[in-house]
């Protein structure tokens, strides 16, 4: 009897998700959940990722206080890439609704964009949980640093997406440059 | 009307075999089988297989073993199909989809394993509910087949949602049914395999059963047969609200990549 409950929630759970599932797609066709893109911080990213500032601050600190810190950092750092992770996710749909263009330049572009975002969600989600386990035993906090590298990769396909689909933006950010 | 081989009863058996039999042959007729084979097939096998059954189950010169060994013959032979349908399924949807493909298979791999693991280990706390043997394993591989079923388009499909991957209108109808199909007969067959039914129980849970198969045949036909508004895989045309949201998107975007071109 109690095997027969188990399964008959385990049932019901399951169809309450599978519904879930089939009613946000119907709610993301519509564009009523758009999600936005966070801005990061790239450069306080950086700083949390790199390997110099986590030999500076170990060779500084007393170990116990070295960890603490450097599990401070390990948290700020899942923020980060929690966001970048988000951010993925959003560029990813982005793409897919560039597909459509009739251009064959877009449609590649577009692409790229989503193969992109997808290793850096896939990426992200590894990275996410190097940290929560080595919130454990700070060391280094260099899990993060190629989740940082996709990323900055993203910005190239994403700004070569907004070139091509809209010319006006990314012509500011060469005079910018 | 809620007794075995009533009108309803016989209806719920043979009906939505027919209709499985009539979308198989349009899916031929409109040349949709060509991307979806597997299913293409399995509508065929998994109908005239139940339409075999419900024949034994009214012919009074099949004796009751040789009914028995029948539905043993179309479980096997439909649920083999099946797992290749949705493996078939899976991979349409991860074709697009280059950089998150590998992950998925030993995804889905590596949960199918552990699924079956776990459906065996609760097939074998399982009493039965039968001293024959034909009859309480027939009903305990359904048990372990909706369980790791279930489990494995679960797992799809929060793949899918976590990686915002654009699902097919085929591919994720198909799905669907499986997955409603696979939550009615699960909590069914668990209930028959494990809390002794009452006679009359054990007939409202064959309705159940033949209800879900019903539904699960309708929403194929809705999403196989009826053409989609807008493309899935290429969801937004230009219409205004979309280009506006989208150029939104990529202006935050280029305002971050702005930033950090100056630092």
């Amino acid at each position: 009897m109690t095997l027969a409950i188990i399964l008959v929630v385990g049932a019901a759970l399951g169809l309450i998700l599978i519904l879930g599932v089939t009613v946000s797609r119907g709610l993301q066709r519509a564009g009523r959940d758009r999600q936005q893109i966070q801005p990061i911080d790239v450069e306080a990213f950086r700083n949390l990722v790199d390997a110099a500032e986590d030999e500076y601050l170990r060779r500084r600190l007393p170990a116990s206080e070295f960890r603490r810190v450097q599990r401070e950092r390990l948290r700020a750092t899942a923020a980060y890439i929690q966001v970048a992770g988000r951010n993925a996710a959003v560029l990813a749909v982005i793409g897919q609704e560039a597909l459509a263009s009739g251009n064959a330049a877009t449609a590649e572009a577009a692409r790229q964009l989503i193969d992109n975002a997808l290793l850096l969600r896939r990426n992200a989600s590894f990275a996410l949980l190097r940290i929560y386990l080595a919130l454990a035993w700070p060391r280094s906090n260099r899990t993060a640093s190629g989740v940082l590298r996709g990323y900055e990769r993203l910005n190239g396909c994403a700004m070569l997406l907004g070139r091509l689909q809209n010319p006006a933006v990314p012509v500011r950010i060469a005079a910018g440059i | 009307m809620l007794q075995a081989h009533s009108l309803l009863w016989n209806y719920l058996w043979v009906g939505p075999n027919l209709l499985l039999l009539v979308l198989a042959w349009l899916l031929w007729h409109r040349k949709i089988y060509r991307r979806i084979p597997v299913f293409f097939v399995f509508a065929i096998v998994s109908a005239l297989g139940d339409i075999a059954v419900f024949v034994a189950d009214v012919t009074p010169s099949v004796s009751p073993v040789n009914f028995w060994r029948v539905d043993w013959a179309y479980l096997l032979t439909e649920n083999l199909v099946k797992f290749v349908v949705i493996g078939e399924v899976f991979s349409q949807v991860l074709k697009p989809y280059p950089s998150v493909s590998h992950l998925g298979r030993i995804v889905v791999s590596g949960v199918g394993a552990v699924l079956v693991v776990l459906a065996l280990l609760v097939a074998a706390f399982s009493p039965g509910d039968s001293s024959v043997h034909l009859i309480s394993g027939a009903h305990l591989l359904e048990q372990i087949v909706f369980t790791v079923e279930l489990g494995l388009i679960l797992v799809i499909f929060l793949f899918g949602a976590y990686f915002h991957l654009a699902w097919d209108r085929l591919s994720f109808g198909i799905l669907l049914g499986f997955g409603i199909s696979s939550c009615g007969h699960l909590a069914g067959w668990a209930i028959s395999a494990n809390a002794a039914p009452s006679p009359h129980g054990r007939v409202l849970l064959d309705f159940l059963d033949m209800a879900t198969h019903h539904i699960c045949v309708l929403i194929w036909c809705y999403f196989l047969l009826i053409p989609k508004r807008t493309s899935i895989a290429r969801p937004l045309s230009a219409s205004g609200d979309a280009v506006e949201s989208h150029k939104e998107h990529l202006e935050v975007w280029n305002q971050e990549l702005e930033r950090l071109l100056h630092q």
